[in-house]
């Protein structure tokens, strides 16, 4: 019984508001003005979605979104996969010393950090490029990334590793044959964590983005309730297709999310 | 097996984590002591005058006293929340399958997004919270949420607990199905209550995910930006000020790069000292094992 109201109460609590930004994304001003929760039919439309997808830059800002999380991603799975198998497989000298340090860079404010970093890109040449954008936002994930798929390679017996390289294989077939397949829940969750929290970044977009080569949907949807006179069916729209994607690639790897988020703290 | 192979490795990762984290903390704690200014090319060393200037500064103040606050109230908040809801989870009850695969959606969208979800369900007129509120009578209550200083500061922490009490549960409850269940088996025979059990088992058994999660979130939230600067902006009158939108003020508002990259120095140092204290707990929790 109360394992059932805490069901109910948690799921108005935490689905609701996002179920009402979809549904009122599809009414009218007026029909959103009249504050009437359930308006007569002539209220619903779709013209929220074809004004923000034809009218405004909208599409544009998707798609750069799209572009610099995928690239995000990308590096991220292939540097945390390295280092995580280094970090996992090998004594290195101030290994204790290096994971330590991954972990503490989460206590680093990244305001702190800001300036200096916006004059790193501006002296690497990369500002308001996708690749600037993708390289900084690594930063959010790469520490994260490491210490979770350290945790998942620690799971996989040294012996399977050990036995193939006695046979001859090397480093990289060891890791596409053996650790990978085993693995892949952990590999799944950094490439979803990479892109989520990158799709997610508005602290780094909003420095490192200068126009709107590089403008993402999270600083489009920051700006958009900043006027006074806020078209919210408009809004809410954009909201709707700023938090699809991140949902869609949650509903694939939900059931190896919780799995690999906790690999990391569980094995102790 | 080979060690420099293992070097080549970890290069990659430590190569960006250099470039991007540990070089521009370095920086931004050189600048601290500097008055650097976005508005001229060229500063000097003050050694602690931003710092001195910090002492006097009332807004500083009471950022430093809103972060901890909100830090120490959210973590607590999403602390116990998360064990309320991972008891409830673990429950096998029909449809609860189901709810466990979808709770964690709030977790997984952008903040900047959730901002815009609860803004829009604050405002005074279209909010849905406050059409809530007309019809059931409460008329007095309507109000934008976010713009009364009295409630703007409930409405961040709220925002915290809506993202996280979810991820707390499922990751509790993760840490709570590795308990073996014959040890609630033999309790239940020893006739203790599921209170009982709930005490002298499961919390001893999820104690490390508790740490972990705790120790983390305080950084995390300490450090948070987003939830503030784009629900706020620290306002109305303050009353929702932190430290790193402070910052993020000093430096990119008022230009005030080196007296900002102070407070940031501040902050760093002070979840420093958090950060030792928790390496030193869980050392001696090793050790007693």
């Amino acid at each position: 019984m109360i394992a059932y109201a805490i069901m109910v109460i948690s799921v108005c609590f935490f689905l609701l508001p996002m179920l009402w930004i979809v549904y009122c994304s599809f009414r009218t001003q007026e029909s959103i003005f009249t504050a009437k929760i359930f308006p007569p039919l002539e209220g619903f439309t779709l013209d929220n979605y074809r004004r923000i997808l034809s009218v405004t830059d909208f599409p544009r800002y998707f798609l750069n979104s799209l572009r610099i999380s995928s690239l995000v991603t990308l590096i991220s799975l292939v540097v945390s996969v390295l280092g995580a198998y280094g970090l996992s497989r090998y004594d290195i000298k101030g290994k204790d010393a290096i994971i330590v340090g991954i972990f503490s860079t989460q206590m680093f404010p990244q305001v702190l950090m800001l300036i200096p970093l916006f004059l790193v890109v501006f002296s690497l040449n990369l500002m308001d490029t996708t690749t600037g954008v993708a390289l900084t936002q690594l930063i959010l994930v790469l520490p994260f990334c490491m210490w979770m798929l350290k945790g998942y390679f620690d799971t996989v017996p040294k012996d399977l590793d050990q036995s193939a390289e006695v046979d001859g294989a090397n480093l990289f077939q060891r890791l596409v044959h053996i650790i990978l397949p085993v693995a892949s829940p952990g590999i799944a969750v950094v490439a979803f964590y990479s892109f989520v929290v990158s799709w997610s970044d508005y602290l780094i977009v909003s420095v490192v983005s200068q126009s709107q080569r590089t403008a993402t949907v999270t600083l489009t949807i920051s700006r958009l309730t900043a006027s006074l006179l806020v078209r919210w069916g408009q809004v809410c729209a954009v909201a709707t297709l700023t938090i699809v994607p991140t949902l869609i690639l949650f509903a694939f790897v939900q059931r190896r999310l919780v799995e690999g988020l906790t690999a990391g703290a569980l094995k102790e | 097996m080979n060690r420099k192979n293992a070097y080549l490795l970890i290069i990659p990762a430590l190569a960006i984590m250099c470039a991007f984290t540990v070089y521009p903390l370095a920086e931004g704690i050189r600048l601290s002591f500097t008055n650097a200014s976005m508005l001229r090319p060229t500063y000097r060393y003050i050694g602690l005058g931003n710092f001195k200037q910090m002492i006097n500064d009332r807004v500083f103040w009471l950022a430093l006293r809103h972060s901890v606050v909100l830090t120490v109230i959210v973590v607590l908040l999403q602390l116990v929340l998360g064990l309320i809801l991972a008891w409830a989870m673990k429950q096998e009850v029909p449809g609860m399958a189901a709810f466990r695969s979808v709770i964690m959606a709030s977790w997984v969208i952008p903040v900047a997004a959730t901002v815009t979800i609860f803004k829009f369900m604050a405002q005074p007129d279209v909010g849905f919270i406050n059409i809530i509120l007309r019809s059931i009578g409460l008329d007095r209550l309507v109000r934008y949420w976010f713009g009364d200083p009295s409630t703007a500061f409930a409405c961040i922490i709220l925002l915290h607990l809506w993202r996280n009490v979810p991820f707390y549960g499922i990751t509790f409850l993760a840490a709570m199905q590795t308990i073996p269940e014959s040890l609630y088996e033999s309790a239940e025979i020893d006739g203790a209550s599921p209170l009982q059990s709930f005490w002298h088992i499961t919390l001893p058994g999820i104690s490390h995910m508790i740490m972990v999660m705790v120790t983390i979130h305080v950084l995390w939230t300490f450090n948070n930006f987003d939830f503030v600067y784009l629900a706020t902006g620290g306002g109305p009158v303050d009353s929702t000020q932190v430290l790193p939108v402070y910052v993020y003020k000093q430096s990119w508002d008022r230009y005030a790069a080196g007296y900002g990259a102070s407070i940031g120095t501040v902050m760093l140092l002070l979840l420093a000292v958090y950060f030792v204290i928790y390496l030193l707990i869980q050392k001696k929790g090793e050790y007693e094992r």
